[in-house]
């Protein structure tokens, strides 16, 4: 690290360091625009993972409404476009730059700085979801070329294929939804497979035993009664909003739970042992076949697209040799739905993400689309190239 | 300026328990000026200043270094930093002052016990009534380290400066995070705490803050102070 940076040589090099990043964008056709740095907060919080929420700067403006700093330009990016196109119904493609904020617990981490800037690109709308996605990362593999910091190591994840298992497995649609929601968290995601495995988790102990013995699984209406004739008898009064119905759902819930078969130890590996994939992106198809064994069949539609997806990169200029293919990346990063990337300089550690991005085709709906609309992008991290290839540019 | 600054609580029980301990250990404060002055010395020590402030302040006074030393309770301490964050220090912990920061619930819930439970109905309380779970408190990060330490996401906080163990009759919140002694008040308000929802059992203390500038001599009078103190 140099001692003090002189500022005037950092903005020039942000500024060519940018210029050469938006030429190439637009070259390609992705329109510049200029998404709002202050964002509804609770549109944010809604969307982002755990690990972004809880960094995002949250605040009340003087009329009392809740508005963060944006700690990407993604989302803002959507609500900009939503705003031109309310009915979603006309494909997009569109690139920024700009500051995002992002709290650190160490105010001084050059690598990790609480301000900092995005230079990104996002394709709405796209009919051909490979196409879209094998252009926004052969675009950024441009742009990273251009300044001199080509050649990274490009790590690729699919969360679709993970999830794609899951929904194949025969189970309770609510451990599915449980399991799902799970597999963001890796250590909450091994503790549900297992106790899927071993049997339900035990009662919570407030659960009487007599009580649910009493539930009649096929009417909720008669075991709401007879769980109000419990609350009465023990002198419960409710409070809050979350009713006796939903209680006695929850309950019923919980028999069913209990009289579910279990998940075989099997299957729970087999879930294990295609997480734990992490190989050359050549093998990655290879290598997810074997593990899955004879459940490859319902699988053949991702792997298959996978495959395509690889064929297209490689046509489009990119060499595999290059990819290494995680099953389990990109689980906790906030809104992503499926395929997921990220440029990686090896050796350089928290330094070595230079730019990341992927499909995330829930996030336009959530963000007031009248329906889901397939979305892919990615953005570059300004000053972690800066400070690989800044020397050139200052 | 004096050698050392020590806050101490300026009302209550807990301010009479903390002048009470300190003159045991034959440091007793003596307010300058009227009764209710706010500032005191110790007669018995040296160039020692002492102010009395309110818990809460005397908790954020320790952060920003402001004061050498500080006596109030763990659960504002904890509250202002995280654990490990090194920017204040507990010098000797007093038994008084007792009260457990807790998660409590609805005793309607039958079916949440634990944490985990409650990860489970978060989001199907979500998909019923369109919003998250709200959880009132005061204690806005030990409530978010807790739920995280938990795997609990699906929630808002909800600011509550008094009484709230109220929030949930009154509509405002589901679930509550506060301060309690004997679970008492909260049973009245028809809420039962979690197995494991205690965040912290926690008590009044002495503590002391990085930041403030540490001469040798204050460092030796934190020495002596802690040592009648019997830490």
């Amino acid at each position: 690290m140099r001692a003090s940076p002189d500022p005037a040589a950092e903005a020039r090099a942000l500024d060519r360091l940018t210029g050469v990043a938006c030429r190439i964008l637009e070259s390609r056709g992705f329109e510049r625009v200029e998404p709002a740095i202050l964002q509804p907060a609770e549109l944010y919080l809604e969307q982002l993972g755990e690990d972004l929420r809880n960094r995002t700067y949250v605040f009340s403006d003087p009329d009392g409404e809740e508005l963060c700093l944006r700690p990407d330009l993604t989302l803002p990016t959507c609500r900009l476009y939503l705003d031109q196109h309310p009915e979603a119904d006309q494909p997009a493609r569109l690139s920024y730059h700009g500051p995002a904020f992002r709290y650190q617990t160490d105010a001084d981490d050059p690598h990790r700085p609480r301000e900092f800037h995005q230079i990104g690109l996002e394709s709405f709308g796209a009919d051909d979801a490979i196409g879209a996605e094998v252009e926004v990362l052969s675009t950024v593999d441009t742009c990273l070329a251009s300044l001199g910091a080509g050649g990274t190591v490009i790590r690729l994840g699919d969360l679709g294929i993970v999830r794609g298992l899951i929904m194949s497995i025969d189970m309770p649609a609510r451990w599915r939804r449980r399991l799902l929601r799970a597999f963001e968290r890796p250590e909450a995601f091994r503790r549900l497979l297992q106790q899927l495995c071993t049997g339900a988790a035990p009662l919570p102990s407030a659960v009487p035993e007599r009580l649910l013995d009493r539930l009649i699984a096929d009417d909720p209406a008669r075991s709401e009664e007879r769980v109000q004739e419990y609350l009465d008898a023990e002198g419960i009064t409710p409070v809050g909003l979350r009713s006796v119905g939903e209680l006695t759902e929850s309950l019923l819930a919980l028999v069913e739970d209990r009289r579910a078969a279990r998940l075989p130890g099997e299957v729970a590996g087999l879930i294990d042992s295609l997480v734990a994939i992490d190989v050359p992106a050549t093998d990655a198809v290879t290598r997810m076949r074997t593990v899955l064994g004879s459940r490859r069949v319902e699988l053949e539609g991702p792997l298959g697209a996978f495959e395509r997806r690889l064929d297209d990169l490689e046509r489009a200029g990119l060499s595999l040799r290059r990819m290494r293919f995680s099953a389990g990346f990109g689980r906790s990063f906030a809104y992503y739905t499926g395929f997921v990337f990220q440029f990686e300089v090896e050796g350089k550690g928290q330094l070595g993400h230079l730019a990341g991005g992927g499909r995330y085709d829930d996030l336009l709906e959530a963000a007031g689309a009248p329906r889901p609309v397939p979305a892919v992008g990615a953005a570059m991290h300004s000053e972690r190239l800066l400070a690989m290839v800044g020397e050139r540019l200052r | 300026m004096s050698v050392l600054t020590l806050a101490v609580p300026s009302k209550g029980r807990l301010m009479e328990e903390t002048l009470a301990r300190f003159a045991a250990a034959g440091l007793e404060i003596v307010r300058r000026g009227t009764e209710r002055g706010y500032q005191g010395h110790m007669p018995g020590l040296g160039d020692v200043s002492v102010a009395f402030l309110s818990a809460s302040e005397i908790a954020s006074f320790l952060k920003s270094g402001r004061v050498h030393l500080g006596v109030t309770g763990e659960d504002l301490v904890r509250e202002a930093v995280a654990p490990g964050d090194g920017r204040i220090e507990e010098v000797v912990r007093f038994g008084f002052g007792r009260a457990d920061v807790v998660v409590a619930v609805p005793a309607l819930w039958l079916d949440v016990d634990r944490m985990a439970d409650l990860e489970q109905i978060a989001p199907v309380f979500r998909r019923v009534h369109g919003r998250h779970l709200l959880v009132a408190t005061k204690y806005r990060q030990l409530t978010r380290r807790f739920f995280a330490d938990h795997s609990v996401s699906s929630y808002r906080i909800v600011e509550s400066l008094g009484a709230t163990e109220g929030a949930p009759q009154a509509g405002h919140a589901e679930v509550v995070v506060d301060i309690t002694s004997t679970g008492e008040t909260l049973r009245a308000n028809h809420l039962k705490v979690l197995s494991d929802g205690i965040i912290l059992r926690s008590e009044a203390a002495l503590f002391a803050s990085s930041l403030s500038p540490w001469t040798g001599a204050a460092e030796h009078l934190k020495a002596e102070i802690a040592h009648r103190l019997g830490a």
